[in-house]
């Protein structure tokens, strides 16, 4: 027998298990990340959709405002003229129908008009001075990231005044004046000097260079593509840009009363709705199926409504003069598939001959830059300037993007290319610290897989709204409504906000060894408690949002 | 102290339940068997009545009434519950946990015999199987001495923190009707300090009971259950000793009758003990030089006393209302393994008396100590009776 | 914008349950509801190896582990014991496994509803003896692959929670640690509901003995009940039926799909199985106002 002898039993529990560390049973640790939702990751502008469509939710709209001009100083126009690759990729379009984001940008951006918001004065000036030729989506973009980090910025532009395609091109009905007019204001109100009314050539290059730092090429394309079967001097056939810009200065071009407009994007659409706004007959000639037209879908769709025809998948062979009215030969064509990217060769399917008489032909086929003066200053291919990944031309110092640079013509990509080019520049210039925040390629984009779908009930997007036909075509007054405040929080809620945390805490609750903990300190809210982290991976599925990574351990 | 007005005809089972009234037990998971049914009985006539107070809980089976027992047991009040036969057997399980737990319950258990077949007779073999249990056993032979032992029991038992059994037989002590001495409130308070354990199942403390063990832990655990057990022998004769000196009878953890100058020993247990004194006071009478030891407390074993007591005697003749197939007799092997290695140990007689209640006579005894006095013992139990 | 719960750490960290382990997470809504005014009651299960070994518990309150079939009445012998030193306020919770309470503790838990004690009774039901390595018990559901019916189970899962309801208890409810604000509130509820037994059946997939991954426990079991398998329901009195969450167009084979213990069925194996949940929920369904 023992020679101890104990009052009292031994052996009642008094202390606890969180002495015990449980990290070392793990081969992986779950870690809060902040990862790419595909919108972002499709958006022209890098725009961060997620975190600003979250403070949309949130009702913290001037945030959400500051959040979409971080990279984009013109979303009202650009939340009505935006070809929308987000809503393209959101992961929400495999569930129930993709989050309207763009128009929830222009219902941001309508506010922020409404409400009279300024962007905040640059930090800091700099004695650097930056000429940008050019006043359109690009050179605006340009601008006014340059003055966000103190650059002095002079716009020159040839028009007499500022927004380019937006303030000449795009119609009324589908962009108002006044709110290009407001977003533009608000860009110059930054500090930024205008010259307009001058057009630049490449023989002004030489002054440039001696007064600026620096220099932005990006003055559009305007030179309008033309077919051979038309003559140049004949009166009854017009470029679209220069029928939609006469609009724009209410001078509009004379057209007779049957209209063929040429072309599948949005140009020919803005021809079509345009010609039918001015009371005659349109007709519409794209030689892509109607699936795969530059036009989106909803632009053509208002064309439609509005009474335009549309022959689509279709070209025209031939043009016969019936003094008078010009008749089209046209035929039926599909698309060879078997071509290099760019390349577009039509296949003429046979008896499928039709003809179109037309008054008018307008022809919205594609523009070119205008750089003939221009050429032996900066090195130009297939009739554009030639630039390296920093947007960097063949001369120093000299900059080009937007549509004199890019194949690809679309306003929401030009606001992107002044944006990083304005980055560029600013590297140039001497701000090292210009860099964008971005992911590292290690970290996955957020696929609709890495979402929890259990948290997010179906429920169907919803559109703006369109004015009745009748008083679309009765005049240009905008054809589609803004988001109501219930509209515009109910889609704000609807998005997964794909990989970006939104303190669920979800992570936390569904840990069984309570190894997360809210933290205020974290950038990401939450702290993994390493020593009980077991590794089961909870945390990572039921976070609804993809906004978790796994980190592989060896021990 | 003593006084005359608590004088009350009683059965055996009732003085148990009325030492129960006394000792006020917080809880009282109770189940119904026969012959311990009485007991129940006239404690929740008692509680119906208002003379208690506590919980009684009617549970569905023995089985749950000891873990009730325990954990209530557990959360720091006193506990009394009540069985026999069958239902102590159901209990085993949980007599085990009791004493782990260092539950200080007090059972009261009737001894019956076990099926099967069934039967009702007294047969100690029910109690006398839980040995190994970890519990304190006491064995009475009449209701007066159940009705005091039980009182003794919870001192022990609270004081030590190891669980106890007070046990007598079926019908021959439960049902028989006697005058019992009935203790006093005021004596008891006097005898039995509140139970309030400073570790309990309680929220405010935050202790808990029962976790896994290490290999280590567990042999300690064990060996201090051992070390309880060993201090019974000096707590029980105490805690005899204050209530004789409150209520003015005593019993000892274990009696010697007679003894005095005697050659042979007549050992039992229960209620074989009344009718050894009788035979003991016959043969003395007749010159034969024998006395009587009673075993009362039975676990712990008073190992170092019977061996004393023993030591010189010629002859024990051990009786066992009891039979364990295969070993004989268990008051016989533990006597024999008590008095292992002493020098001048006594032959011993292991006579199986009694079993499936069985009538032993004085003159039954009578011839067994005669024939046993003739001849020389034999290694194992012998049936007799 | 997620769930709101409110916890009292009870529940502490470093305990022995296997990773992504429901049942802890089942414990931790559990406890962390209850509060430190409580007293628990644990037989031999995974919950009692996850209690945490000697010296040392994984729940800051008092816990008393028992025998397996003896959880309802040692809880009982808890609360009465407080009873009669007057205290009414502490909870006393037995928190069992689906052996220790559709088997081997079913007559102490009938008897305890039948007396109407004053305890919580939690089932962490993962349809399994699961801590002794995967074996059949009576909650396990029909043509499940155990180790002791290697060839599926025969007989469909007893119907515990309506055993339940049958004793007219004040509160029968079953939750699941997918939906943890449920589970939270039906905690929150049966201790509001006192003076007699509540008894909540809270399904906790067993990862390795239902063969789905570490990390799929809560999920498992939202498909269980968005397949009308384990419907999320409560009953006052005996009589008073609230469905909380029911199918929501899964199927049996979306269910069966995610699990291992079901690899072995047949199309028509799942069929059968869909017929039987069917029958099952229409059954219940008449007894929702």
């Amino acid at each position: 027998m023992s020679g101890t002898v104990k009052r009292v039993p031994s052996i009642w529990t008094t202390g606890s298990t969180d002495i015990l560390n449980t990290g070392t049973w793990r081969s992986a640790i779950a870690v809060h990340e902040k990862r790419p939702a595909p919108c972002y990751g499709a958006c022209p502008v890098d725009g961060e959709i997620p975190i600003w469509v979250q403070q949309v939710r949130n009702e913290e709209f001037n945030a959400a405002w500051l959040t979409l001009v971080e990279n984009n100083p013109i979303p009202a126009a650009i939340g009505r003229t935006c070809h929308r690759p987000c809503e393209g990729a959101c992961n929400r379009t495999e569930y129930d129908g993709a989050v309207s984001i763009n128009a929830l940008e222009q219902y941001v951006g309508d506010m922020a008009i409404r409400e009279g918001w300024a962007f905040p004065a640059p930090a800091q000036e700099s004695q650097k001075m930056v000429a940008v030729i050019g006043g359109g989506p690009a050179g605006l973009s340009c601008a006014y990231q340059l003055r966000r980090k103190g650059i002095q910025v002079t716009i020159f532009d040839a028009n007499p005044e500022l927004g380019g395609v937006l303030r000449y091109g795009v119609p009324e009905y589908r962009l108002p004046k006044k709110m290009v007019a407001a977003e533009i204001e608000r860009i110059t109100d930054l500090g930024v000097k205008v010259v307009a009314g001058r057009k630049l050539t490449g023989e002004d290059l030489g002054e440039l260079e001696k007064n600026f730092s620096a220099i932005f090429v990006a003055f559009g394309a305007h030179d309008a593509k033309r077919l051979p079967l038309f003559t140049k001097s004949d009166s009854r056939v017009l470029d679209g840009i220069d029928f939609l810009r006469s609009i724009r200065l209410d001078a509009p071009l004379k057209i007779g009363r049957k209209i063929v407009v040429i072309g599948g994007g949005s140009v020919a659409m803005d021809v079509a709705g345009s010609a039918l706004r001015l009371g005659q007959q349109a007709q519409i000639l794209a030689l892509e199926g109607r699936a795969v037209m530059p036009a989106p879908e909803d632009e053509i769709e208002d064309v439609i409504e509005e009474g335009a025809l549309l022959h689509d998948g279709a070209m025209v062979k031939a043009v016969e003069d019936l003094s008078g009215s010009l008749l089209l030969h046209c035929i039926n064509v599909e698309l060879d598939q078997n071509v290099s990217p760019g390349v577009i060769r039509p296949i003429e399917i046979a008896g499928t001959e039709f003809t179109l008489e037309a008054d008018t032909v307008v022809l919205a086929i594609g523009q070119d830059p205008e750089l003939a003066d221009w050429e032996d200053r900066i090195q130009v291919s297939k009739g554009m300037a030639v630039v390296d990944a920093d947007y960097k031309t063949s001369r120093a110092g000299v900059f080009a993007a937007g549509d004199v640079a890019n194949i690809e013509r679309f306003v929401s990509t030009a606001v992107g290319d002044g944006k990083r080019a304005a980055y560029s520049i600013a590297r140039y210039l001497g701000h090292q610290d210009a860099v964008e925040e971005g992911f590292a390629d290690s970290v996955k984009e957020v696929s609709f897989k890495d979402i929890n779908t259990f948290y997010f009930p179906t429920q169907k997007p919803v559109e703006r709204g369109k004015v009745d036909v009748d008083i679309r075509k009765a005049g240009f007054a905008e054809i589609r409504l803004g988001l109501t405040d219930e509209q515009a929080l109910d889609q704000a809620r609807r998005c997964f906000s794909c990989g970006s945390c939104i303190e669920c805490d979800n992570c936390a609750i569904f840990c069984p060894d309570m190894a997360i903990l809210k933290d205020a300190d974290s950038p990401l809210y939450y702290k993994v408690l390493d020593q009980y982290c077991k590794g089961c991976g909870c945390c990572l599925e039921e976070c609804p949002r993809g906004a978790m990574g796994v980190k592989e351990e060896t021990k | 102290m003593k006084t005359d007005s608590n004088r009350l005809l009683l059965s055996g089972n009732h003085a148990v339940s009325h030492a129960v009234r006394l000792v006020k037990p917080n809880v009282m998971p109770v189940y119904p068997i026969t012959p311990q049914t009485p007991i129940l009985e006239l404690i929740t006539e008692f509680h119906a009545a208002g003379e208690m107070t506590g919980e009684i809980m009617t549970m569905e089976s023995e089985h749950s009434a000891m873990a009730a027992a325990i954990t209530a047991s557990l959360t720091g009040v006193r506990v009394f519950t009540a069985t026999a036969s069958q239902g102590l057997l159901l209990m085993h399980e949980m007599l085990h946990y009791a004493a782990g737990a260092r539950a200080p319950i007090v059972m009261f258990n009737v001894n019956r015999t076990l099926g099967s077949p069934w039967g009702f007779w007294p047969d100690q073999t029910d109690s006398l199987a839980q040995r190994d249990t970890g519990w304190i056993q006491y064995y009475c032979e009449n209701g007066q001495e159940s009705h005091d032992t039980t009182l003794q029991a919870f001192r022990v038992a609270e004081q030590i923190l190891l669980p106890a059994m007070v046990i007598h037989e079926a019908f021959y002590v439960s049902h028989s009707m006697e005058a019992v001495e009935i203790a006093t409130q005021e004596q008891v308070d006097a005898y039995l300090p509140e139970f309030n354990p400073p570790h309990r199942l309680d929220p405010q403390i935050g202790e808990s009971w029962g976790n896994t063990v290490s290999q280590v832990m567990f042999q300690n655990h064990r060996r201090d259950m051992g070390d309880a057990m060993e201090r019974v022998l000096d707590v029980a004769k105490k805690a005899d000793q204050e209530l004789q000196d409150l209520v003015g009878r005593g019993y000892g953890i274990h009696e010697q009758y007679r003894c005095e100058g005697a050659e042979f020993i007549i050992t039992t247990m229960g209620s074989m003990t009344g009718t050894a004194r009788d035979a003991v006071d016959e043969l003395r009478a007749e010159g034969v030089p024998v006395g009587l030891l009673k075993i009362k407390l039975f676990r712990p074993f008073p190992v170092a006393d019977v061996r004393e007591i023993l030591s010189g005697i010629a002859k024990v003749m051990v009786l066992d209302r009891n039979f364990a197939p295969g070993t004989g007799g268990i008051l016989y092997q533990e006597l024999k393994a008590a008095l292992y290695g002493l020098k001048g140990a006594p032959e011993i007689h292991g006579y199986l008396a009694g079993v499936g209640g069985t009538n032993i006579s004085p003159v039954n005894i009578k011839d067994m100590v005669h024939s046993a006095i003739g001849e020389k013992p034999v290694a194992h139990s012998v049936w007799k009776g | 914008m997620g769930y709101e719960i409110q916890e009292e750490k009870v529940f502490n960290s470093g305990h022995a349950a296997c990773p992504g382990c429901s049942e802890a997470l089942a414990l931790r809504f559990i406890l962390n509801t209850l509060g430190k005014d409580a007293i628990a009651v644990v037989p031999p299960s995974c919950i009692a190896i996850i209690s945490g070994p000697q010296p040392l518990s994984s729940m800051s309150i008092p816990v008393y582990q028992t025998t397996l079939e003896a959880s309802a009445a040692s809880a009982a012998g808890i609360k009465r014991a407080l009873i009669s030193k007057g205290n009414n306020h502490t909870n006393v919770v037995a928190i069992a496994g689906d052996g220790g309470t559709y088997d081997i503790g079913f007559q102490a838990l009938s008897a305890a509803a039948e007396r109407n004690e004053d305890i919580i009774y939690v089932c962490l039901d993962n349809e399994g003896y699961m801590n002794t390595g995967t074996q059949k018990s009576s909650a396990t559901p029909s043509m499940a692959f155990t180790t002791s019916t290697p060839a599926g189970k025969l007989s469909p899962k007893k119907n515990v929670p309506e055993i339940m309801v049958a004793h007219n208890i004040p509160y029968m409810a079953t939750a699941t640690t997918g939906y943890p604000d449920d589970l939270v509130r039906k905690v929150k509820k049966a201790m509001e509901i006192k003076g007699g037994l509540r008894f909540i059946n809270v399904l906790t997939p067993c990862l390795a003995g239902w063969g789905v991954p570490d990390s799929a426990g809560p999920k498992t079991s939202r498909l269980a009940v968005q397949s009308g398998i384990y419907p999320l329901y409560e009953v006052e009195n005996g009589e008073t039926y609230t469905l909380n969450y029911g199918p929501n167009g899964l199927s049996v084979a979306d269910y069966v799909a995610t699990q291992k213990r079901y690899r072995h069925l047949s199309p028509e194996d799942v069929e059968l199985l869909q017929a039987e949940v069917n029958h099952d929920w229409e059954k219940l369904q008449k007894k929702f106002k």
